[in-house]
């Protein structure tokens, strides 16, 4: 037991130097000496998530283990713990390209992260954007890619019926004229598509204020509200609040007790969010 | 992980500022995100002020916008450093809202520049704050490192 800490101290050490391959190993001899501490794991997965080459399924692994040892002990100290296995864990999946559970694991950190106070909430915040963004270009990517299909398809229907028809006219002119009308139709096919992609981008402009947190001028995750009625991103305002117990508008004291989460604009600003992924970085 | 704000937030304030500022404000120069210049005019008929342009010099710290950026006033040929009681001739610009105290992270750059500029506009009168020139030769702070003592709101 106690050698598995000192282990741990040695491997604290290499990694505050900035020798990630070394602390890894440290910690997997501090694990083997003691299995059963769950900080162990989450100190290697932060390791391996500094190797060049990330292993993120054995990070997944050594966070899911985390999370299991802590949720069998009584241990009341777990919030941090569990705070950063969920955190690594959301970046794992997110390099692994497993966006709803990127996005759910941000979400658990998040929240584990208000519930214990800890100061990473600004990192975490950026983590839950970050995650919804690349998860919404991936479903933009599928989206357009069915969409490119399904408008080549259409074309090429339109391309085989021209072709029959005039087979069955006999002249010249009444082919002529066929082909003319065939090509009229798969323009306008073309310029529908192509209207519909241009309406889109002019859409990406900029997000909508009520959206958008004041301080930090990222969409808001989770908007809390002052006294007096206006809200921002938690994050912010917390950040704030710990120089200046004041409100940021009215100058009247404000702790960060006397927030309060405005659940109503959290739904609407995910419900944005998710149709809009780009505001993330507009 | 610490918190760093200001690269995100200092990125939309630029475009917002691409996009237009109000008038008598203008960028000069924001090469990165750490000092940006901008030049503001006294839109009235203000004969203080008038016909001149004023340099001003933005530096954001990594935690901007949670603490204030350093803001001066700087001197060149053609940007002379505005009369005002509360502004010293070597371009430090003595106001609450800019110190640790008034400062408030929802105001911004172009807020900054609207404040200064009507700070100008409401000024009538022709002088410098008391003991300008001791200040200027003794002073070694850097502007947030300066408690001013704000007496005179209104000026």
């Amino acid at each position: 037991m106690s050698s598995s800490l000192a282990l741990k101290e040695e491997g604290n050490r290499h990694f505050q130097k900035g020798d990630y391959i070394a602390a890894e190993a440290l910690y997997t001899k501090a694990i083997l000496s003691d299995p059963s501490n769950p900080l162990l794991y989450t100190n290697r997965a932060m390791a391996r998530l500094k190797l060049p080459d990330p292993p993120y399924f054995s990070i997944v692994e050594d966070c899911e283990e985390c999370l299991r040892l802590s949720s069998s002990s009584s241990s009341s100290s777990g919030g941090n713990k569990n705070m950063k296995a969920l955190y690594y864990l959301s970046q794992s999946h997110l390099a692994l390209k497993n966006y709803d559970q990127a996005v759910s694991y941000a979400l658990l950190a998040h929240e584990k992260c208000v519930e214990t106070g800890d100061k990473s909430l600004p990192a975490i915040t950026a983590q839950v954007l970050k995650c919804k963004k690349e998860r919404w270009e991936h479903r933009e990517k599928l989206r357009k890619r069915e969409e490119q299909e399904v408008e080549e398809e259409m074309v090429e229907l339109l391309t085989q019926e021209m072709e029959r028809m005039m087979k069955d006219e006999t002249d010249q002119e009444g082919k002529e004229e066929t082909k003319k009308m065939y090509e009229e139709k798969i323009e306008t096919l073309r310029n529908v598509f192509e209207r519909a992609r241009k309406k889109e981008e002019q859409r990406r402009r900029e997000p909508p204020d009520w959206a958008v947190d004041d301080i930090s001028f990222q969409v808001m995750v989770d908007p809390v509200m002052t006294k007096t009625g206006k809200s921002y991103e938690r994050a912010s305002i917390e950040e704030h609040l710990r120089r200046s117990e004041t409100d940021p508008l009215t100058r009247t004291p404000l702790t960060i007790k006397d927030l309060v989460p405005n659940i109503d604009l959290k739904h609407a600003c995910e419900e944005f969010l998710n149709e809009n992924g780009w505001a993330v970085d507009w | 992980m610490p918190v760093q704000f200001a690269a995100k937030r200092l990125g939309k304030e630029l475009s917002k500022i691409q996009n237009g500022l109000p008038p008598g404000i203008e960028l000069v120069s924001a090469d990165d995100l750490e000092e940006w210049l901008l030049d503001i005019r006294v839109l009235d008929n203000n004969p203080l002020y008038l016909n001149e342009t004023y340099r001003l010099k933005f530096r954001f710290s990594q935690s901007y916008p949670i603490e204030p950026p350093e803001v001066v006033f700087v001197k060149q040929a053609d940007r002379p450093i505005p009369v005002h009681p509360h502004i010293y001739s070597n371009g430090i610009i003595c106001l609450d809202l800019l110190g640790q105290q008034g400062w408030s992270p929802v105001q911004s750059v172009e807020s900054v520049c609207m404040s200064l500029q009507s700070m100008l506009t409401g000024n009538t009168k022709n002088e410098r704050p008391a003991g300008d020139e001791d200040f200027v030769r003794a002073n070694k702070l850097r502007p947030k490192d300066i408690e001013f003592y704000y007496h005179d709101n209104s000026v």
